[in-house]
């Protein structure tokens, strides 16, 4: 299986891939390193790929939830969920001279494995399709739902992704991380 | 009953500033919003608010910029301005600092505590 096109306009690939970081729940990388990939398995969560082909800069995050439960005290804003990892992907790609008017998204994941844990996987899926449109970020694919977990590889400084089917226990039995509360959103004042 | 604070949150995510609209409205601020420095500035050159919270990384006129032209400004020269982003570093905190912020949130933000600093910066 190869790589598919990258994303946007091409980026030849010049040297080898060598440096292989996985990109684990709770995360987001970028990188303009063209030796570099990022790779994940994603069984109900969700990981969005972006791609800057002027800056050459790409990164992936990889959520757990699209949103906090119901009944969590704190609904906000948490490093579980996927608006903070989207977030924290575009500021990451910033630093390195990403222009979001110029991010094309790939979405990977969001599988159904586990019929009794309901629809969790769609729900994420929705989550990302939806960020994606209401950022004025273009989905240029996705590969998204389904009852298979999915290893996911991205060349971020080239944009091209590959996602392939494996079997439904390679994906990590996954929670969410639970930070102490007191961890989150401390205010200092100066 | 007492007037209810008036706030500027400046963001250019709109799942951010949707996010911050609701956990503010919810808690009994007036909430303004802007999509990034530039339209921040231009805003307030003819509005007020009672406080303001911006993000760092934005288009045109970043969090930075925003602080340095309203601490450049007779009308918002005072005005109590937090800082509420992603980025960790001390150097970005220090740079805010030096810039005017009154004060530094990192995201994931918690609405409690952000709801409580904004009642005491404008105390």
């Amino acid at each position: 299986m190869s790589f598919v096109q990258p994303i946007g306009t091409g980026v030849e690939t010049s040297r080898r891939v060598v440096n292989r970081i996985t990109v684990t729940q709770g995360h987001a990388l970028a990188s303009d390193d063209e030796t570099v990939e990022f790779r994940t398995i994603l069984g109900s969560c969700v990981s969005t790929c972006l791609f800057d082909p002027t800056a050459r800069v790409g990164g992936m995050n990889h959520f757990l939830l699209a949103e906090p439960p119901k009944s969590s005290t704190n609904r906000d804003f948490d490093k579980d969920y996927g608006l903070f990892l989207m977030e924290l992907l575009i500021n990451e790609m910033f630093k390195l001279g990403a222009s979001k008017s110029r991010m094309r998204g790939r979405l990977f994941g969001g599988a159904n494995i586990n019929t009794d844990l309901g629809s969790i996987g769609s729900t994420n899926a929705a989550f990302a399709r939806e960020f994606l449109s209401r950022e004025g970020i273009q989905c240029v694919s996705e590969d998204l739902e389904g009852r298979h977990a999915r290893h996911v590889q991205f060349r971020p400084a080239h944009g091209q992704v590959r996602c392939q089917t494996v079997a439904n226990n390679s994906a990590p039995k996954q929670k969410p991380r639970g930070l102490p509360k007191s961890d989150l959103g401390n205010v200092e004042l100066f | 009953m007492t007037a209810p604070i008036r706030v500027l949150t400046v963001d250019d995510s709109a799942s951010m500033r949707a996010l911050l609209l609701g956990a503010l409205t919810s808690r009994g601020f007036e909430v303004e919003q802007a999509e990034d420095g530039q339209e921040a500035f231009e805003w307030l050159a003819s509005n007020e608010v009672d406080v303001i919270i911006t993000d760092i990384n934005m288009p045109r006129l970043d969090g930075f910029g925003l602080i340095e032209k309203l601490r450049d400004s007779v009308f918002h020269a005072d005005r109590p301005i937090l800082v509420l982003t992603t980025e960790s570093s001390d150097d970005k905190k220090t740079r805010a600092r030096n810039a005017g912020a009154t004060g530094w949130i990192i995201k994931p933000f918690d609405a409690e505590k952000l709801s409580t600093a904004l009642r005491r910066v404008t105390h």
